[in-house]
Formats: structure tokens, sequence, C-alpha cells
């Protein structure tokens, strides 16, 4: 070989190139090496992989009950690896009664123990995939090694550890995060917090009250939010302090929340939200009189349909329009309010729902014998070659400008 | 006359050497960039994102220009997708066939006097339509304004959802490519405004009603190596663009994008050649004149697939267009360049497109002319030369290669040994004549663009 590199030497300047072309082809040589063999590799391991399984699924039942000893399968890692990811899936499909035969295999067998020890012993990608495993086992003893997790210095980690948290869907698992959140030390995405929070405190959103009476700022928007969607009316009237809150986005996830209510406090709050200052606090207080049965929704709603705020004003008459047996009456209301945009809204959504032939047909039947009606089918016509002509003339203003 | 040679082909040498080798450095960072991703994917499940409450909902956008023998089953895809809300508005741009027909027969729809509000400018509005089948279609006939971006606009003023996702209506996304891409949305919903996903190519895949069944290498060699340049250009260039927050442009055939971010800069620009691009480049404007933090953000799992030409004129028509396309979004924001301003973009990216984009085929055109006229007067040195040919041939075929081996190691489309070894093969051959073709076909677009000819619809 030595004859080959001293002739590059005498090539001078030149030699530089050759140098860089013999790189390059061994690079390329290395690729495509590296893509055969890795190919290679991976057949063969889920080939392997998929004989074990095939083997450990007829015994099935034996391994979970125990009948089967933990040393035929426990020591092989591919077998033990096996097993744990059907446990896992198993896990997160089992009904109630399921559930403890298979969390207890995964006791028994040292699984639960050897995950909590690698997310506290180890670190970066071994790390985060043992956080992940622990949070599907819903093992309660794994909360205490996933809190520590929170404190990772590593970003990637400390997200592995909140979904892990919020996958165990223990009540437990949400006071680590609330308590990190509320000293202002978790940098991690709201995505991963928010869902983390709903699905530890689904069952009991009462712990977010005393974190978000505590909190401030975005900490205090971000549970906020969280109890927007999990509120109940057992919360009863700490929604109405919510719905009071100084912050905009609290308030509006106190509407939220009390669209999932309907107690005797549930209108009037919703009525004094859906007069609030900010246009995205009224949405959401028209989006919650959607949800809630009571009629006195509608004095609400058709004042918001004039509201100044076009979304707000959509979602007015996007709600009216599915009030189904009052559309007639509903109608009547707006226009006898001679507000030309609400009137055009609520047609357009009547439009969007399909209601507006059965409206329109009821109108004609009864405009008949009564001059009112007929009066306001006119109206109505007028209404629709209005709502019509305003898409074109937007654009067609909009085209020349 | 002797000296100018020397010295412009020393500068060809050093060009070609410098642009080999940000593409090098652009495959290390995609590498590492992917692995990670990849195994960030591991750690999400999609049934939680999309059973979370918190999941928004998201606008589709299909402009839709004489598309008669896709629309129905692209639509019926994309209804189908896995999404919890979604809304799916088709704007039929004046088409002179029968794609608004074939809507009308397969979602029975219904003209609707619905307020449409056009914040953005956009030719006239014919109708709105409704389907009392599919409550969340909606379907918008405009008069043609000769372009992809006025459709859009359209679509954007209808668009009812924080998020929309412009799609080609020949196009076909994974079932569960909006979740994916909506994640990339999630690692920070306050500072990403846009994600880009990747475009795959569908040629020689098999597709049953707007569905991808199999996915399978095209069988002509120009497809094929059509496969090669996508897997370099999105799994390589874009994702490695995009660690750096640099990335130039979200495809138009598929990309997430923040609905009033988009209004607040008045939309697609209307006679936009690349429609995409030029949004991108002044998204990056905007935001950076407004000191606004922010990330455009990429991510290669969730995937679009798209037919790419299958012929030599049609290719030629899309190179020559996207070429148009490039100067013509380069060109109205030249002053971002070297400002301090706009920062990385600035200072990198844009630069970067302009000398090895846009230029790219004129310098690769004056490099043959210099070197035969070099090897005819005796200035360069034969073995040099083949030397150089040698160099350039293996180390753009390294980078070729790493972008399969890229896609080997992560996403795995392609399963057959023979696909992959097909790849791996034409990654070897791709460098003549596609690539001189390619080059022809770009500076065809150069003349084009200033001729005056800026047309957006085919043929």
């Amino acid at each position: 070989m030595g004859f080959v590199f001293s002739a590059i030497e005498k090539l001078g300047p030149a030699g530089l190139v050759v140098k860089a072309i013999l790189g390059s082809l061994v690079g390329i040589s290395l690729l495509i090496g590296f893509i055969v063999l890795r190919r290679w590799y991976r057949a063969r391991y889920f080939r392997r992989r998929s004989e074990r399984t095939f083997a450990l699924r007829t015994q099935w039942d034996d391994i979970v009950s125990g009948k089967i000893p933990l040393r035929n399968w426990r020591l092989d890692a591919l077998d033990s690896e096996i097993v744990e990811s059907i446990l896992l899936d198993g896990i997160e499909t089992a009904t109630p009664e399921q559930l403890p035969g298979l969390v207890d295999c995964l006791r028994r067998s040292g699984l639960v123990d050897l995950r909590i020890s690698e997310a506290r012993m180890e670190h970066g990608w071994k790390q985060r995939t043992a956080l992940l495993a622990l949070g599907r086992t819903r093992a309660v003893e794994a909360i205490p090694a996933l809190a520590e997790a929170l404190d990772s210095p590593s970003r990637e980690t400390r997200i592995a550890a909140v979904r892990a948290l919020g996958r165990t869907a223990h009540r437990e698992a949400a006071i680590p995060i609330l308590d990190c959140m509320a000293a202002g030390q978790l940098d991690v995405p709201e995505h991963a917090l928010k869902n983390a929070l709903v699905h530890c405190c689904g069952g009991c959103p009462e712990i977010l009250l005393n974190y978000l009476q505590q909190s401030q700022g975005s900490v205090r928007e971000l549970l906020a939010r969280v109890m927007g969607e999990l509120a109940s009316a057992g919360l009863g009237e700490d929604l109405l302090v919510l719905a009071a809150d100084p912050l905009p986005e609290v308030r509006a996830s106190a509407a939220r929340a009390l669209g999932g209510t309907n107690t005797s406090y549930t209108l009037p709050a919703l009525h004094t939200l859906a007069d609030d200052q900010e246009w995205f606090v009224r949405l959401r207080a028209v989006l919650a009189l959607g949800q809630i049965d009571d009629l006195g929704k509608i004095r609400i709603l058709l004042r918001s349909l004039c509201d100044t705020n076009r979304h707000v004003r959509q979602r007015a008459a996007w709600v009216l329009a599915q009030m189904e047996p009052h559309l007639q009456q509903i109608l009547e209301d707006v226009v006898a309010g001679k507000d030309d945009y609400a009137l055009q809204t609520f047609i357009s959504e009547l439009e969007r729902s399909g209601a507006i032939d059965q409206v329109i047909s009821n109108l004609e039947v009864r405009a008949g014998y009564e001059s009112v009606h007929a009066a306001l089918l006119e109206v109505v016509a007028a209404a629709r070659r209005q709502v019509e002509m305003t898409g074109k003339a937007t654009a067609a203003a909009a085209g020349s400008s | 006359m002797l000296r100018f040679l020397q010295i412009s082909n020393d500068t060809l040498f050093i060009y070609y050497l410098l642009s080999n080798v940000i593409y090098f450095g652009l495959l290390i960072t995609a590498i590492f960039k992917n692995v990670v991703h990849r195994r960030r994917l591991a750690s999400q499940r999609l049934e939680l994102l999309k059973a979370s409450p918190f999941t928004p909902p998201i606008t589709l956008i299909v402009p839709a220009h004489n598309e008669e023998s896709f629309i129905v089953d692209s639509v019926q895809a994309l209804l189908k997708l896995d999404y919890p809300s979604l809304e799916v508005v088709v704007v039929n741009d004046g088409s002179r066939d029968l794609t608004l027909q074939k809507l009308h027969e397969a979602y029975q729809l219904q003209a609707a006097r619905l307020l449409y509000i056009a914040d953005i400018a956009t030719a006239p509005l014919r109708a709105i339509y409704r389907s009392p089948v599919e409550p969340r279609l909606l379907v918008l006939d405009k008069e043609a304004a000769g372009s992809k971006a006025d459709a859009i606009n359209a679509g954007l003023n209808a668009a009812s959802s924080p998020y929309v996702c412009v799609v080609d209506a020949d196009s076909i996304l994974e079932k569960e490519s909006l979740l994916r891409i909506v994640e990339g949305v999630f690692s920070d919903p306050s500072q990403v405004v846009a994600v880009g996903g990747i475009v795959r190519v569908l040629n020689g895949c098999r597709v049953v009603h707007g569905e991808l069944q199999e996915v399978r290498l095209p069988k002509s060699a120009m497809e094929v190596m059509q496969v090669i340049e996508y897997l370099r250009a999105f799994l390589v260039g874009r994702e490695a663009w995009a660690s750096f927050n640099m990335l130039p442009i979200i495809s138009g055939a598929f990309g997430v994008f923040q609905r009033e971010l988009v209004k607040q800069i008045g939309g697609f620009r209307t006679h936009a050649v690349g429609e995409d691009l030029d949004l991108v480049v002044r998204l990056h404007r905007s935001l950076q004149e407004k000191h606004r933090p922010y990330h455009i953000n990429f991510i290669a799992d969730p995937t679009c697939w798209t037919e790419v030409p299958t012929d030599l004129k049609s290719l030629a028509r899309q190179r020559a267009r996207w070429q148009k396309g490039l100067i013509d979004a380069l060109w109205p924001n030249r002053d971002m360049l070297f400002r301090a301003r706009y920062g990385r973009v600035g200072w990198v990216v844009l630069p970067y497109m302009w000398i090895f984009e846009f230029f790219a085929p004129v310098i690769e055109l004056a490099g043959y002319f210099t070197i035969g006229a070099a090897l005819m007067l005796g200035v360069l040195s034969r073995s040099f030369f083949m030397q150089f040919l040698l160099f350039g041939y293996a180390f753009a075929t390294l980078i070729s290669i790493g972008s399969v081996l890229l896609e080997e190691m992560t996403y795995r489309r392609y399963n057959r040994w023979r696909d992959v070894a097909r790849l791996v093969t034409y990654c070897l051959f791709e460098h003549f004549p596609y690539r001189q073709l390619t080059m022809v076909w770009r500076l065809q677009g150069i003349w084009q663009y200033f001729r005056g000819d800026l047309r957006w619809h085919e043929g």
C-alpha cells in the first residue's frame, strides 16, 4: 500500500484532490455496506422476534398467571422485551378486571423495578425509554422515580417524565407536576403539561383549584385551561370566582367550564361572561351557552348576535341555528332587532346548517293567511340576497384595491 | 484570455467544492436531527393527541383547477384523515372540466348563501356550496385568476380554523399525517407559526380510491431520479435548514400555517410563481421585522404523496416553473440580503439560495464553456480535470447515498430490498445526463422569467 500513498504525495496539490476522491469512494462504499448490513441485521432480528413472540403468545395465560416460572423468559433479553411490550400494550386496552393481573405480572417479574432503576440511573435515550415504559405500567410506585426526572437538566427527559406521569392517570401523579409548575421550575411544552394534567386530574379537578388560586401569570392561565376541560358541577361556586378573575384567559376557561355544568348559577354567570370586555371570553361564553339546555340562553345569544366582533356574532348565529324547534321564533326576534349584520350572519348559519329551507317553507305556509309572515319572508329573501352580494362585493372590492 | 480562463476555472472549482461541502454539512445535521426525531416519535402516542381536547381544529384548503380525475377520490381521502376536528375547503379555481360537477354528484352539493368576507383579495366568487351528506365540506367556486395562490387565498377567507393546511388536489396525505404535523406545532405553539411535512413520490405506488395501499419505487429511471431528489431536498435540505430556524420553503403540497398570521401578511401573493417559497420568505421578513420570536418547523414523518412528471416535457415545464418561482420570490426580497435585522435568514439562507440555487445553472453552464475552452487551449491539465470531475461525481454521489441511508435509518418507506438497491444504483447514475438536463430546464425558467412568462396553470 505504501507505494500508493507515495504516488499520491508526488502529485502535489493534485494529490489532495485524489485523496478527496478516494475519501468519497470509501465513504460511498461504507454507506452502501452499512445499508446492506443494517437491512440484513434488522431482517434477522425481526424474524427471530416474530418466532419468539409466537412462542410466548401460545403460553400467554400461563405467563401472566405465573404458572410458567419467571426464569423461563425473564432472563432472556429478547423474551423479556417481548413480554414487557405485550404487557404494556395490554395495560393500555385492559378492562378494570384485567388490569391488576397484568400490572401484577410486571411487578412479579421485576420489570417495574428494573425500569425504576433505569429511570434513576441511566441518562439520555435509555432513561427516557424507561420513563415512558414506567408511565405505561400505571404502577403507583413508579411515580416518585418519574417525579425525580422532572428536575432533569435535559428538556427531552422532562417532557418524557411529564408524558409518563400523565399516562399513569393517577391523581397522585399530578401533584409533582403541579408542584414544579407552581415553583416555576418546569420548562416543558404547554401541550404536554395540559394533556398530562387532564389525564391525571380527570376524576378530581378540585386538585387544580388550590394550585389555581395560588398561582399567577402563565401558570394560572394554563391551569385554568385544564380546569376548563375538566370542570363539573361538583366544583360549585369556585367556578364563579374564576369567572370573575382578572385574567381574561382564566375567565374564558371558566366560561368553557361552565358549559359543562347545569346549575342555577350557570346561566347568570355565562350571561355576565357574554358581556365581557375581551372578545375571546365572550366567544367562549357563547360556545358554552350552546352546550346548556336552558332556553333562557336565547336572549343572551340574540344579544351576542349583535356583538362588535365578527367571530362572536358568527358563533352566536351558529349556536342559534342549531336550536331546531325554535328557529322560527328566533328568526322573528332577529328581524325585530333590525340589525342587518346580525340577520345576515344568522341567515348564513341557517344556510350552513341546512335548516333554511325548512324555515322558509314554514314561513311560506303561514304567509298565505298571516301578513306578518309574508313580510318576514320578504325580509329573509332580501337578507339572503344581501349575504350573496356581500361575498361578491367584498371579493370585487378587494380585487380592485 | 488564458488568465481569465484560469481564474474562472479556479472559481468554478471552489464554487463546486463549497456547494458540496455545505450540502455535506446539511446531511450531517439532518442525520442527527432525524435520528433524534425518530426516537422522540417513540414517546408520542397519536391516539392520545387525537383524544386531547387541546388539539386545534384544522382547515384543509384544496385548490383545484381542472382536477376532474382526482377530485372526488382526493376529497374522500382527506375527509377520512385521522383528525378530530377537520374542515375541508375545496376551491374550484375556474376549472373548465367537470371538477365541480363531479363534486356535485359525489356530495350532493347545494348552493348556500354563506357570509364570505374577503379579507384577502381574490378573483370573484361565483358560489359557495355545502354538502348535506358531509357537513365538514365546503366548496367555493370562483373565477380563475391564473394562479394557485388566488385559490388558496379564497380558501383562507372561508376557513374557520386557527390553523390551515394547504394540500394539492392530486396529492395523497397519509392517514395520520395531520396528527403528526400538528405535533410540530405543539412543540411550542406560541412560537411555531408554520410546519412543513415531507412530500414523497407517489408514482409506482398502489393507490385505491385516493388511499395509499402499497409503497413501491416507480419503474422509469427518470421518476426514480426524482425520488432521490425529493429525499435529498426534504430529508436533508429542509430538515437541516429548519433545525437552524432558516427553513426557506414549505412545500405548497403540504404545510400547516397559522391562519391569522398568513392573513396579516396579505395571504399568498396572487401572482407569485412559487407561492409557497414566497409566503415563507415573507413570513420570515414580517416576523423578523416585528422582532417576534418564532419558529418555522419541518417534520419529516407526516407524509404527503404526490405524482411527479413522467415525461421529459412535463418535467422540463415543472423545473422551469420552480426556477421562475425561485427568482420570483428572491428578487422582491433582495433587500433582506446581508441585513442585520433579518438575522440568519438574511445572512445565510437567502445568500445560499441566490448563489447555490438561483445561479447554479448559470455557473454550471459557464463552467462547461470555460473548461472546454481551457482544455482546447491547453490551459487546463487533463489529469486535473479528470480528477476534478471524479471528485465532483464521488462527493455528490456520497451525499445522494447519504440521503438514501437517512431514509433507511429513519422512516423506511421503501421496504423491499429491490427498491433500496435500485435507489442506491440510481444515485450512481443521476449525474449524467439527468443533471445536465435539469440545468437546461432551469436555464429555460430563468429565460422565461425575464421574458415575462409567469403562467401558473399548465397546458
